[in-house]
């Protein structure tokens, strides 16, 4: 019977029955990605006649002729917000009772916490490769080729994490599931004080220097870099840095409210 | 060895605004293969008590051992042992019960193999069989509870802990449970279950703590508690408020409860003519008489100083209905 004890199968059997949770609500799986492929669509319909192959040899030609490409990367980073749930699932078992149940069984507390995360970071792979499959059906084709992709996603999947360390955060310190779901008001600041419809250079006053400060910028720069303009690796960098450092932080407020709330009153 | 051993515990809760002392000092001993009743009303400290000794909270001040193991220090020792269903039931609602079982043997080591076994049985054992494959959303209040006792017993434990198993469940539903916890206890599981009924705790439990404000105010078995009271209650009923005035007058330590006067007094029956003859001697006219052995009620009142309110009707269903 021990040999089924360890952290990692436990973590796996809780995950499982959060995955099946899921899957048991598979409308509450659509919103976030709707909202993704509409930006998409939208933003795609209504400028890329402007800024797409129409803009070539203009200053505004910064698409490259290919607007999806330079569209995509605020729908993929729209998707990664999924992760947000992570927060929602949890505090949802804290106020079902499910938690404590788990708590007056001897499993390891990390694999209770973690179960969730690892649920609400694979429903950001699966949205954001989602989009990417919308986006290359459309057209998106990136400058270093379909490498890009893999570079989108692994920026998507390090800044969904970077929600889903926020949302539990969020919830496990207010305990109420509308706690973790304010946390997806984050969506608005996070998409558009930012170079969201063209180029920083492009923004101006204001908002330029809130995009400035706004992480979101960099990671979508650098989603842009690989699939607009090719290898910058700079730029590139300044992507990983940016949405690195939101999940280091989030993630760690995300363990120590989890742990107080795992500690004994 | 105790099943249970508490001495004297002790739980504060602090915050910024106040500090609540849910239980002041509880103290008792369950031996193995008992069921064992905390008795008391809404706020007397059942569940923190309960919560202390499945090392689901910290214990403020004091000692308890579960088999000899201590709660405090090793709490994962105690929870190998241990089989626990809280009050507020914590039930996955978008599962099947069979997957709620199957998930939790699984969570205590059982293989794959042996979990599907141990489903099959728990689901038998509890009468879930029929609704296995439904979602645990279309399961009743007292299917619920049923299911929430069946996953407590998932690794066989020695102790189990229900707070508060029958609440909200109408008579029929409490009296299948009662019978399961029955059946477990003359299996050798050592039972602590709080309940606020006064029935439940004088059918079901071998010995009863009656706790009230945080304190265990009365203890032993449900005859011993009734014959702690001594002798018979003889309850006088008056139809008039003048007539329960004076009498009250002429009796004396008598209690009143609304319209009847009662008094606990050494072999009853014999004593109702004199006192009949006292009252219509004075011109109070007495409706009814009767002369009762004590119960559960009547030592509650005893120890408390008031009635376990609404203890004799049906409960009313509590807000985990609507889960
Ligand atoms: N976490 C807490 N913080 C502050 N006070 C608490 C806390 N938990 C319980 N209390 C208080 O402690 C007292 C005892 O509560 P407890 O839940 O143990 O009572 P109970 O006997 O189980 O009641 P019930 O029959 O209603 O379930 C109550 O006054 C309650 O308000
Ligand atoms: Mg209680």
């Amino acid at each position: 019977m021990e040999s089924n004890r360890s952290f990692l199968v436990q973590l796996q059997i809780l995950t499982k029955r959060m995955v099946f949770r899921v899957i048991r609500r598979p409308l509450a799986e659509l919103p976030n990605l709707i909202i993704s492929a509409f930006f998409l669509f939208v933003y795609d319909g209504a400028l890329g006649g402007v800024f797409g192959g129409a803009a070539s040899g203009t200053p505004f030609d910064f698409a490259k002729g290919n607007f999806v490409n330079f569209i995509l990367p605020v729908s993929i980073v729209s998707a990664s917000l999924s992760g947000a749930a992570s927060g929602i699932y949890l505090v949802e078992d804290i106020e079902s009772g499910v938690f404590k149940r788990y708590q007056s069984m001897p499993i390891s507390r990390w694999a209770i916490i973690l179960a969730p995360m690892n649920v609400g970071a694979f429903r950001v792979l699966v949205q954001s490769s989602l989009i990417l499959g919308i986006g290359k059906f459309i057209g998106a084709d990136p400058a270093v080729g379909n490498i890009g992709f893999l570079i989108v996603l692994s920026l998507a999947f390090i800044w969904g994490m970077g929600f889903a360390g926020y949302s539990v955060a969020a919830g496990v310190k207010s305990g109420s599931s509308q706690g973790a779901q304010a946390a997806t008001f984050l969506f608005f600041p996070a998409i558009f004080l930012a170079p969201t419809f063209v180029p920083r250079e492009a923004l101006k006053g204001w908002l330029e220097t809130a995009a400035a400060y706004n992480p979101t910028t960099y990671v979508i720069e650098s989603m842009r870099s690989v699939m607009v303009d090719g290898w910058e690796l700079e730029v590139l960098f300044r992507g990983y840095l940016s949405a690195g450092i939101f999940a280091a932080i989030t993630l760690t407020f995300a363990v120590i409210s989890a742990r107080k709330a795992t500690e004994k009153a | 060895m105790l099943a249970v051993d508490v001495k004297n515990i002790k739980k504060t809760f602090i915050s910024k605004k106040d500090t609540v002392e849910a239980v002041k000092d509880v103290s008792f001993q369950v031996k193995q293969g008992e069921i064992f009743g905390l008795l008391g009303p809404n706020g007397a400290g059942k569940s923190t008590t309960i919560l202390m000794l499945t090392t689901l909270l910290s214990i403020t001040e004091g000692n308890a051992s579960i088999l000899g193991i201590d709660v405090a220090t090793k709490d994962k020792e105690v929870r190998e042992k241990i089989g626990v269903a809280l009050q507020d039931t914590g039930i996955d609602n978008l599962l099947t019960g069979r997957e709620l079982f199957f998930t939790t043997c699984r969570l205590w080591g059982y293989s794959k193999k042996d979990s599907e076994v141990r489903t099959n049985e728990l689901l038998n054992l509890v009468g879930l069989i029929e609704a296995a494959d439904r979602r645990v959303k279309t399961y009743s209040g007292g299917m619920k509870r049923r299911l929430d006792l069946g996953l407590s017993l998932v690794h066989s434990p020695e102790v189990l802990f229900l707070d508060e198993p029958t609440t909200g469940l109408d008579p029929g539903s409490r009296r299948v449970l009662w019978d399961e916890i029955k059946r477990l206890r003359d299996n050798g599981v050592t039972v602590i279950l709080t309940t606020q009924y006064l029935e439940e705790a004088d059918e079901l439990a071998d010995r009863i703590a009656i706790i009230n404000e945080g304190l265990v105010v009365a203890e032993g078995t449900s005859d011993e508690l009734k014959a702690s009271i001594g002798g018979d209650v003889i309850t006088f009923a008056f139809d008039s408020d003048d007539d329960l005035e004076n009498a009250k007058n002429i009796l004396s330590n008598t209690v009143q409860e609304k319209n009847e006067l009662r008094l606990t007094v050494e072999d009853g029956a014999s004593k109702i003519p004199g006192y009949l003859k006292d009252l219509t001697g004075q011109g109070v006219e007495v409706s009814s008489v009767s002369a009762n052995k004590p119960t559960l009620d009547d030592v509650f009142l005893e120890v408390t100083g008031y009635r376990l309110e609404g203890s004799e009707e049906s409960p009313t269903p509590d807000e985990e209905s609507d889960r």
